[in-house]
């Protein structure tokens, strides 16, 4: 393969002919080309496509090479290019996913392995990447028989989440409480973890956490995110799933992780069933808390929003505790709410 | 100098080396190479120097190694010191003789 002319190009999905040829790449291979991504470079025998890799904030998406370039330095050339754009643009913490097979060539180009279900790895760029951040939780561990578990995003905090909370912390002797830090909400994290903090403050058995990069991130769950099919959302629920198994679980004695019921998203619906199977057995279980009505329906964050959206701020109290009803109304959620009038992303 | 942020420079394409600074304590360096049994510890040695060369005391290192020469491997940490280190100007590039 010496003597090649091979020429690095971006791809713009903009543009119906490149993305044509790219997609047709890729089904060669078996491998999908991913919507939600914002970058994509391939690398050019001539005018043939040989090699192609994308990203989507931090995580590296849809890398394939041309079987007959396969072994050549391709893959380096395709994953070295992907990181310093990524780099460049902010994001050094990287994720990959990647079939088992192919695993071992990514490990070196110095990439992780942190799970893995159904033929799908999750590798990230940091060798002591999760470990840090199981040392970060560590430090909160605390001794008790029953010890419970919640990961909620609080887009904003309702009544529903403050019910859940309050049923957790009353029926176990503590309860570690996680909210998403991943920006891709339209409330940002401070914000959503200052109202969730205010209003659980008076219950001393709760320990509020930081989400971090390995629990309905961008990383772990991107469908919470951005719309995947749903046989794709099943895969990365498994994946965040495990994760959770496999490292949060035992790092605090957790045995047991309660959720809301959903009866609206299908997407997080999904997730609760399949945290039902992936997590519970071996002293651990999963509660699912009917949800709190309020004016004869079901409370949720994501109809709060749509009242906001709707400018009936007032509305929300019946849904909403004090803390957050008040923020809204503050001067501070000024910007906040013009930008919830103008969302069209899911979160 | 001081590393503040995470910084990357080089490739993993042959004969490059990648090299990733972050904030340390001490000068920590992971290094993957395929000519590691061969030269591992004179590529420690030549980043090591580097580093010192340039006053830095608190650093980790992350590099993967596809058979760069001492020269390549003093650029690359180099550039990926500076770029962590925030400083983009006055560069000292002395320390690559």
């Amino acid at each position: 393969m010496l003597g090649l002319q091979l020429e690095k190009k971006r791809i713009f999905l903009d543009d119906k002919e490149e993305k044509r040829e790219l997609e047709e790449f890729l089904n060669t291979q078996n491998i999908r080309l991913d919507e939600n991504v914002e970058y994509t470079v391939g690398v050019f025998n001539g005018d043939e496509l040989v090699a192609t890799g994308s990203l989507s904030k931090n995580t590296l998406r849809s890398i394939a090479i041309k079987p007959e370039y396969q072994g050549t330095s391709l893959l380096n050339k395709v994953i070295s290019h992907l990181i310093s754009e990524a780099y460049q643009r902010g994001n050094t913490h990287l994720f990959i996913y990647t079939k088992p097979e192919s695993a071992k060539s990514f490990n070196f180009l110095g990439f992780y392995e942190i799970a893995r279900v159904n033929e799908v790895v999750l590798m990230e760029n940091i060798s002591d990447g999760i470990n840090s951040y199981l040392k970060e939780i560590s430090t909160q561990t605390v001794n008790g028989k029953n010890i419970a578990s919640i990961v909620m995003n609080a887009n904003p905090f309702t009544n529903g989440h403050q019910y859940l909370v309050e049923t957790a912390a009353r029926e176990n002797d503590a309860l570690h409480l996680f909210v998403v830090s991943e920006e891709a909400s339209i409330i940002p994290f401070s914000i959503r973890y200052e109202l969730v903090k205010k209003e659980i403050e008076y219950l001393d058995n709760v320990i509020l956490h930081k989400g971090g990069s390995y629990m309905v991130s961008r990383a772990t769950f991107p469908s919470y995110f951005m719309k995947d099919s749903q046989e794709v959302v099943k895969v990365y629920a498994e994946l965040d799933l495990t994760i959770f198994k496999k490292y949060i679980i035992p790092t605090l004695n957790i045995n047991s992780r309660y959720v809301g019921e959903e009866p609206y998203c299908e997407v997080t619906r999904t997730y609760n069933e399949t945290m039902k199977r992936i997590l519970e057995g071996n002293n651990m279980r999963v509660k699912i808390v009917p949800r709190l009505q309020s004016k004869r329906r079901a409370i949720s964050a994501s109809f709060v929003r749509e009242l906001i959206k709707k400018d009936e701020i007032e509305r929300i109290k019946d849904f909403v505790p004090i803390s957050t009803y008040e923020f809204f109304r503050s001067k501070d959620a000024k910007d906040l709410i013009e930008n919830i009038r103008s969302n069209t992303g899911r979160h | 100098m001081r590393i503040i942020k995470r910084a990357i420079a080089g490739t993993m394409e042959s004969s490059d080396i990648q090299i990733v600074v972050e904030a340390g304590q001490g000068i920590e360096i992971e290094l993957k190479s395929s000519v590691e049994k061969q030269f591992g510890n004179q590529i420690r040695k030549v980043i090591r120097e580097t580093l010192e060369h340039l006053d830095i005391k608190d650093v980790k290192v992350i590099a993967v190694d596809k058979g760069a020469l001492d020269c390549t491997i003093r650029a690359r940490v180099l550039t990926a010191a500076y770029r962590g280190a925030d400083i983009k100007e006055d560069y000292n590039w002395e320390v690559i003789n």
